[in-house]
């Protein structure tokens, strides 16, 4: 073979007719390959016309079916739909932003594979809320008005979703709730062109507090993050539990509380049940300490999945031993009802997730897997509502938005959590929840699977006719 | 009612002696330096995250207590020589420069360590009775090693030919260089024992508090109040500054939310601003 290097030393300036006078001087010229003093390889044979004419029909032929093979939304076809996305990915809940990212580009990824939403590529445009509902509303403005995206999705983060709602109003984009648990989102705040598939803080009261008044206690104190969030679950638990006659306390501490002990010790010598609300390093920091000042043995200890979504129970620890969750959706593999397995293996193994609900490859990294779902499920449902309306553009949003609010999704594939149902009046989605203990083993054992037609409270607004 | 104060005034004290060590070295670099140190809080968090590391590989909580933070120290070195000073007289500029490293370092930890909280299991799992609840014994000796570090540090200033010049530089720096002591390498092994405390106080926290990228913010507000009312460059007066705030906050919160008990001790922070500008105990 010849070389880079020794062709290179080929090549001369050969001798043309100057410019100046039409005659041959030594040093003018243009450049050709010399040939090589030893042929090797391909240049030891002359090209005829046959092989020319052979070789350059083969390789078009190639470049057409390779093209076609790979990428078939290009030549002909209408331009891509784009599906602008947010999450926290920097600042806080970024073991939810991670999973709630890989979960979306898995399942676009996949769309696309599989052909597209009607033949129509799917475009992602992601970006970061930074926990920042000014910042978040800038990056939805830039993905609509610089990407042009035609919807947008993502976020658990109450106050950035609100911060958007006059955006996703005035340019009649949807936005779909990527974990955003504030209750009045769908309840009297809810906006038309706002699209939420998970739970939130009522449908959580609803599906948890009847079986643990009945099992764990009729006495409750709420120890709970100081901002909407927690008081949204101390209101609606404590509303549930005071109506069927018990007695609640209500003491809330800073989100990013460090030292617990003195919350702890206000909680009443009474209190059964210690239910608890916070993120991050105050979630393992509340349920560790109950431990170490020994509360946990004459009380029962009951929580929300949110606080540990993302976090290893062994991260959490084996104080966390014999504590209640509602979970949205099993952690374990083995704990998801079995005529779901077929589809939540093959969701796990899209997303790189192994049994035990942590990353195949990073088993240091837990799945959020009662919120990422969310974000798997959005694509199927935009896929089938722009196929049963003929969506082309933006224009079309509302249509899109009527044939999502009344989907009844059956389990499959796109739909692993189960049945889920979105109502039409206030666009909330509606699926099964699962109360579970901490084994001994550190495991999420499911206990108790609470049907969505338990938590389907009367709607509290109507959309239907604001679209 | 008795019971509940005296746990509130002993949870006090263990809490404000563990904030105290925060501060003390936010403070010792602001005394010598006159850098206000925007990334400390990033440096008790690296102090935990590096112990973490450390706990993986060794599973001893006492050797990530004596590595982490030499090795927090060491970047703290190569902070105060590589950044610090340049700018050491540009009090604006300092603060801008150490913000970025703090969201430098923040970036960098949620990039290699991940954004979910880790747990370091707390070396000594005993309890002892205090009326009706329990308190862990785990707090004792981190209030223990704090009150030891901080006599260490005092014997360090007070008795040792480093300390010697230490002083000497915050009293006189231009007197200090001219008598011999090089000073630049005092600056640098300030920086350097203010980083170390700070990972101090990062390892002794996180079997309570936990690791996370983001656990330094918090703490970093505290520790700046603690400085103000104590006395900015007083490291006596932050000691004592964290330990009143913490039992004020701890035995407020028997009385009213605790919340309000927080709310109350800023309010302190705003009447000292106002009253005593130079801080309880002065500068």
């Amino acid at each position: 073979m010849v070389g880079d290097r020794e062709r290179a030393n080929n090549i001369f300036y050969s001798q043309r007719p100057s410019r100046v006078d039409g005659k041959l001087h030594k040093g003018e010229g243009f450049m050709v390959e010399k040939k090589p003093k030893k042929k090797e390889g391909i240049l030891r044979k002359e090209i005829s016309r046959r092989d020319f004419i052979k070789t350059t029909a083969m390789g078009a032929a190639g470049l057409g079916i390779g093209s076609w093979l790979t990428v078939p939304f290009t030549y002909g076809a209408e331009p891509p739909i784009r599906i602008g996305m947010f999450n926290e990915y920097s600042v806080f809940a970024t073991e939810y932003g991670y999973w709630m990212g890989k979960v979306a580009k898995t399942a676009v990824a996949k769309m696309n594979a599989e052909g597209g939403i009607a033949g129509r590529k799917i475009e992602l445009f992601d970006y970061d809320t930074k926990c920042d509902p000014k910042w978040a509303a800038s990056m939805f403005r830039k993905m609509v008005l610089e990407d042009k995206v035609d919807m947008v999705m993502g976020s658990i983060h109450s106050g950035v979703q609100k911060a958007c709602f006059p955006l996703a109003e005035e340019y009649k984009v949807p936005l779909f709730s990527g974990g955003a648990m504030t209750y009045e989102f769908t309840g009297k705040d809810a906006i038309p062109y706002y699209i939420r598939n998970h739970s939130h803080a009522r449908s959580q009261a609803l599906a948890g507090w009847k079986w643990a008044f009945d099992n764990l206690g009729k006495k409750w104190t709420f120890l709970n993050a100081d901002y909407a969030w927690g008081h949204s679950l101390a209101r609606e638990f404590g509303g549930l539990i005071k109506a069927a006659g018990g007695k609640t306390q209500d003491i809330f501490a800073p989100p990013a509380t460090a030292d617990f002990i003195p919350y702890l010790q206000k909680v009443d010598p009474d209190t059964e049940v210690l239910f608890t609300a916070f993120l991050g390093t105050a979630a393992l920091g509340v349920l560790r300490q109950t431990v170490e000042i020994g509360l946990h043995k004459r009380l029962q200890r009951y929580t929300v999945i949110c606080c540990t979504e993302g976090i290893g129970q062994d991260v959490v620890g084996k104080e966390s031993i014999g504590a209640y969750y509602i979970e949205y959706h099993p952690r374990h593999l083995d704990q998801v009802p079995k005529e779901l397995h077929p589809y939540e293996m093959a969701y796990r193994k899209a997303c790189g997730v192994d049994e035990n609900g942590r990353e195949i490859g990073n088993p240091k990294v837990t799945i959020a897997g009662s919120h990422m779902y969310s974000m798997w499920i959005y694509p199927y449902q935009i896929k089938l509502a722009i196929e049963q309306t003929g969506w082309k553009n933006r224009n079309n949003n509302a249509d899109m938005i009527r044939a999502i609010r009344s989907q009844k999704l059956k389990a499959g594939p796109w739909c692993p959590i189960g049945d889920l149902v979105m109502r039409e009046q206030d666009h909330q989605g509606f699926s099964d929840f699962y109360i579970s203990k901490v084994e001994p083993d550190l495991k999420l054992k499911v206990i108790e699977r609470i049907p969505k037609e338990k938590v389907m409270y009367p709607s509290e607004t109507d959309l239907t006719k604001k679209v | 009612m008795t019971s509940n104060i005296a746990i509130a005034m002993m949870n006090g004290i263990v809490w404000g002696l563990i904030m105290a060590l925060i501060a003390l070295g936010l403070n010792l670099i602001f005394g010598l330096l006159h850098v206000i140190n925007m990334a400390h809080g990033a440096l008790y968090m690296l102090g935990a995250v590096v112990a973490w590391y450390l706990i993986e590989f060794t599973g001893s909580f006492w050797i990530a207590l004596i590595i982490a933070p030499l090795f927090v120290g060491l970047i703290g070195v190569a902070i105060e020589r590589g950044l610090i000073r340049t700018i050491e007289d540009k009090p604006i500029i300092t603060i801008i420069c150490t913000f970025g490293i703090m969201l430098v370092i923040q970036e960098l930890v949620l990039m290699i360590f991940g954004g979910a909280p880790r747990r370091i299991d707390s070396p000594i799992t005993q309890r002892f009775p205090i009326f009706e609840l329990q308190y862990p014994v785990m707090r004792i000796m981190i209030a223990f090693i704090s009150v030891v570090l901080m006599s260490g540090l005092w014997i360090f200033l007070k008795k040792t030919k480093y300390g010697l010049w230490m002083r000497a530089v915050v009293q006189d720096r231009e007197m200090a260089a001219g008598l011999g002591i090089p000073v630049t390498k005092v600056y640098m092994w300030t920086f350097a024992v203010g980083s170390a405390l700070a990972a101090f106080s990062g390892v002794l926290a996180a079997p309570i508090v936990s690791v996370e990228f983001m656990m330094g913010r918090e703490v970093l507000i505290m520790a700046f109040i603690i400085v103000i009312v104590g006395g900015m460059g007083n490291l006596a007066g932050s000691v004592v500054a964290a330990v009143l705030i913490s039992l004020i906050q701890g035995v407020g919160s028997i009385f009213v939310s605790p919340s309000m008990a927080m709310v109350f001790s800023l309010a302190i922070l705003i009447i000292v601003l106002l009253v005593r500008p130079q801080g309880l105990f002065g500068e």
